[in-house]
C-alpha cells in the first residue's frame, strides 16, 4: 500500500516536471509566434475599434447605426483597448526593440 | 583541470547562490509577496501586459537574453588571461551582481506599474537621464555591431566550410516565416522542414569547402592578390602586434553580412529577422547541449577532448601590442560581459518579462534563473576554448567545442562544422537584429533634426557603413571592449536606478548599491584604458603610416568611449544626488498586498 502510494507520488513528480520542460521549451520556441501573432491581430482589431467606436475618440466613421449593430462584439474588448491607446509608450517598446537574444 | 570539474563548479555555483544568496534577498528585501497585484493582471491588456505561465515566461526571457555575448567574452578573456580569472570572474559575477541586476530589473518594473527603466529613470533621478540612455543604447549597437560584422567576415573568408549552411539558414528562415504567417502551416511541420534542412546543409559543409575557397581566390584575383587595407592589428604575432593585410574575399563577406543585415533591418519582423533567430537558435541550442553534456561526460569517454591545454594564468598585464596595457582590472570585468552580468538584460527584462510576470513569486526564477542558464552558457564557452587547440580565439572555440560534441559519436570533422557553424549562426541572427535597433533608435535620435533619417533604408544604410567603417580598423578586439565597458555600464546605471529606488523605498539597497559602485568604477576606468589602448596603440601606429580608414575609425573610437564616459558621469553624479535625497526622506512605504482571488 505504501509502496503504492510513494509510486504515484514519484510518477505525479514526473509528470509535473515533464509539463513544466514543455512549458519551458514552448516558451523558447513558440510562444514568441504566438505572442506576435497576438499583435498583429490586436494592431488590426484596433483599427476595427477606432472604426466601429470612432466616437469614443471623437472621430466618428461609421454611422452610428452600424456601430450599435457591432457593438455587442467589442464590448468585451473596450477596457483593454482603452487602457492600451491611453498608456504613455516608450519608443523603445517598438517591436524592434524585442532584441529576441543579444 | 578538466571539463567535469568546472561543470560541477558551475553546477554548485549556481545552487549555492541562488539557495543562499538570491532567495534571501527576494524574501527579506523585496519581501516578493505572491498576493500582491501585478502589473500584467492589473493592466491586463492581452498584449503587452499579459499574465504568463513562470515556466513559459523563463524560456521566454533566457532565450531573449542567451546569445553571443557570452561566447565571445570568454573566447576573449581565456585568450588574454587565462582561464583561471575567467571562470573566477564568472562564478563571482553572476552569483553577487549578474543575478540581482537581471533580478531587480525585472522587480523595478513591476513594483512601478510595468514602466521601462527610462520612464523610472526620469521620475527618480532626473529628466536628462533618459535621454542619455538614447546615447548609450546607439553606441552600443554601434560598437557591438562592428565587431560581431569583423568577427564574421573574418570566419567566413577563413572557414569555408560554413557558408553552405549559412546560405541554407538565410533561406530556410525566409520560408519559415512564408509557412507559418502566410500558408498557415503548422510550427512542428514546418520546423521539422526547416531546421532538417538547415542542419543538412551544416552536416554537407566539408564537402562544399573546396567550392568556396576556389570563391574567395575569384574574388581576391580581382586586385591580383593586393589587399584593399592594410591596417595595424595588436592581437598578432602572439600579441605583439604585426602588419595585417584585408583581402577583397573578407570585405566581399562583410558586404555579404551587410545586406543580410539590411533586409533584416527593413523587412516585417515575421517575413525574415524573426524565423531566422528560430531557425538559428536550433542549430546554437543543438550544439550548446550536446556540448555541455559532453563537456560533463568526456573526461570518462574521451579524456583527450576535456583537458585544458590553455595556461591558467597568463600574467596581470599582457601585452597586446607594442604600446598597449591589458590590466586584469579593470579589462576582465568588461571583456566577459554576458556571461557575468549585463545591461542589456536589465533592460530588456524591464520592457518585455516584467510586463508578463503574473506572480510576484515568478520574478526570481525568471530573471534570476535565466541569468545562471546564461552563466552556464559563458562557461561552455570557457571550457570550449579551454580545451580547444591553440590558434585563433575562435577556432579554438570550434575545435573546443567540436571536441565535446564528437563525445556523443559525430565524428570530430562534423562536429566541429557543426561548432562554427552554431558560432556563425548565433552571431549572425544577433547582427541583423542589431541593425534593425539601430534605425530605429537613429531615426527617433535624430529624425528631428536631420529629416531623411526617418527613412528606414536611410537609417538602415547608414548604420551598416558606420559599422563596415568600425570593422576597416581590424581591431575588433578593442570593438568588442569597448561594446563589454558599454554594456557594463548600462548594467551598472541599471543598478543606480534600482538602488535609488530602494532608498526612496525606505528598503536595504545594499545588495544593489555595492555591486553598481564596482561595476560603476571598473567600467569607466575600462573604456578609458580602451581609449588609450586605441590611441597610442592603433590610432598613432596607422597615422604614421599614413593609413586613412583605420585612423578615422579608431579616431571615432576614441571619442565614442570619451563621450560613454561624459554620459556615465552626468548620470552617476544625478543618481547620486537622488540617492541622498531618498535617503534622507523616502518617498513611499511599501503598499499594502492588493487582495486577490
Amino acid at each position: 500500500m505504501l509502496e503504492s502510494w510513494r509510486l504515484t507520488r514519484v510518477v505525479g513528480r514526473l509528470a509535473s516536471l515533464r509539463g513544466s520542460v514543455s512549458q519551458f521549451l514552448y516558451g523558447m520556441m513558440g510562444y514568441e509566434f504566438a505572442r506576435h501573432a497576438v499583435e498583429m491581430r490586436h494592431e488590426m482589431e484596433a483599427v476595427f475599434m477606432v472604426v466601429t467606436l470612432g466616437d469614443l475618440i471623437g472621430v466618428p466613421v461609421l454611422p452610428p447605426v452600424y456601430s450599435l449593430r457591432l457593438l455587442p462584439y467589442v464590448v468585451p474588448e473596450i477596457e483593454a483597448w482603452k487602457r492600451h491607446m491611453a498608456r504613455r509608450k516608450e519608443f523603445w517598446e517598438k517591436e524592434e526593440y524585442d532584441l529576441h537574444a543579444v | 583541470m578538466n571539463t567535469f570539474l568546472a561543470v560541477i563548479i558551475g553546477a554548485l555555483t549556481v545552487y549555492l547562490a541562488y539557495t543562499l544568496y538570491a532567495r534571501r534577498i527576494d524574501r527579506h528585501v523585496i519581501q516578493s509577496d505572491p498576493k500582491r497585484a501585478t502589473p500584467a493582471t492589473l493592466f491586463m491588456d492581452g498584449v503587452d501586459f499579459m499574465p504568463t505561465n513562470r515556466n513559459i515566461l523563463f524560456g521566454y526571457h533566457f532565450k531573449s537574453i542567451a546569445a553571443a555575448g557570452p561566447i565571445i567574452g570568454a573566447i576573449v578573456a581565456a585568450n588574454l588571461w587565462g582561464w583561471l580569472p575567467a571562470i573566477i570572474w564568472l562564478v563571482l559575477g553572476v552569483s553577487f551582481i549578474g543575478w540581482a541586476s537581471d533580478y531587480s530589473g525585472i522587480v523595478i518594473s513591476v513594483r512601478n506599474e510595468g514602466n521601462s527603466l527610462s520612464a523610472i529613470a526620469h521620475r527618480l533621478v532626473s529628466p536628462r537621464a533618459r535621454t542619455i540612455l538614447f546615447v548609450f543604447i546607439f553606441f552600443y549597437l554601434l560598437l557591438v555591431a562592428g565587431a560581431f560584422v569583423g568577427i564574421m567576415a573574418t570566419v567566413l573568408e577563413s572557414q569555408p566550410r560554413v557558408h553552405l549552411g549559412v546560405i541554407m539558414l538565410t533561406v530556410m528562415g525566409l520560408l519559415l516565416g512564408q509557412m507559418l504567417y502566410r500558408w498557415r502551416t503548422g510550427l512542428v511541420g514546418a520546423t521539422l522542414l526547416t531546421v532538417g534542412l538547415t542542419f543538412l546543409a551544416i552536416l554537407s559543409g566539408p564537402w562544399t569547402e573546396e567550392i568556396f575557397k576556389g570563391l574567395n581566390a575569384a574574388f581576391n584575383s580581382t586586385t591580383g592578390g593586393a589587399p584593399i587595407v592594410t591596417y595595424f592589428d595588436p592581437t598578432l604575432a602572439n600579441f605583439k602586434g604585426a602588419e595585417a593585410k584585408m583581402m577583397p574575399s573578407v570585405l566581399i563577406w562583410a558586404i555579404g553580412v551587410a545586406l543580410f543585415c539590411y533586409a533584416g533591418s527593413v523587412l516585417p519582423i515575421w517575413r525574415m529577422a524573426q524565423p531566422v533567430v528560430y531557425v538559428g537558435f536550433w542549430v546554437t541550442a543543438a550544439a550548446m547541449v550536446l556540448g555541455l553534456a559532453g563537456a560533463l561526460v568526456a573526461p570518462f569517454a574521451k579524456p583527450e577532448v576535456a583537458q585544458f591545454v590553455i595556461p591558467a594564468f597568463k600574467g596581470w598585464n599582457p601585452q597586446l601590442g607594442p604600446a598597449g596595457i591589458m590590466p586584469l582590472w579593470p579589462m576582465l570585468f568588461v571583456t566577459i560581459a554576458c556571461g557575468a552580468i549585463s545591461g542589456w538584460h536589465a533592460l530588456f527584462g524591464a520592457v518585455g518579462t516584467a510586463r508578463q510576470i503574473e506572480n510576484e513569486a515568478d520574478m526570481l526564477p525568471v530573471g534570476g534563473g535565466s541569468m545562471f542558464c546564461e552563466f552556464l552558457l559563458g562557461l561552455l564557452a570557457l571550457l570550449a576554448v579551454s580545451v580547444g587547440a591553440k590558434g585563433a580565439p575562435v577556432g579554438a572555440f570550434a575545435t573546443g567545442l567540436g571536441g565535446f560534441i564528437s563525445v556523443w559519436g559525430v565524428p570530430l570533422q562534423y562536429a566541429t562544422s557543426l561548432a562554427f557553424a552554431a558560432f556563425i549562426v548565433i552571431v549572425l541572427v544577433v547582427t541583423q537584429l542589431l541593425f534593425r535597433v539601430m534605425r530605429v533608435t537613429l531615426s527617433e535620435w535624430l529624425g528631428e533634426a536631420i529629416p531623411p533619417m526617418r527613412n528606414q533604408h536611410v537609417a538602415s544604410l547608414v548604420s551598416i557603413a558606420l559599422a563596415i567603417l568600425l570593422m576597416l580598423t581590424g581591431t575588433w578586439v578593442y570593438l568588442w571592449q569597448l561594446f563589454g565597458g558599454a554594456n557594463q555600464l548600462m548594467a551598472a546605471l541599471s543598478l543606480v536606478l534600482v538602488t535609488v529606488w530602494l532608498a526612496s523605498a525606505g528598503k536595504n539597497w545594499l545588495y544593489a548599491g555595492l555591486p553598481a559602485i564596482f561595476m560603476y568604477v571598473t567600467t569607466i576606468a575600462s573604456i578609458l584604458v580602451t581609449a588609450y589602448n586605441l590611441y597610442f596603440n592603433v590610432y598613432q601606429v596607422n597615422l604614421a603610416a599614413g593609413r586613412v580608414i583605420p585612423v578615422v575609425g579608431s579616431g571615432l573610437m576614441v571619442l565614442v568611449a570619451l563621450l560613454l564616459v561624459a554620459a556615465a558621469a552626468i548620470i552617476g553624479i544625478d543618481g547620486w544626488r537622488a540617492f541622498r535625497r531618498y535617503r534622507r526622506q523616502p518617498i513611499s512605504a511599501p503598499r499594502p498586498a492588493a487582495a486577490r482571488a
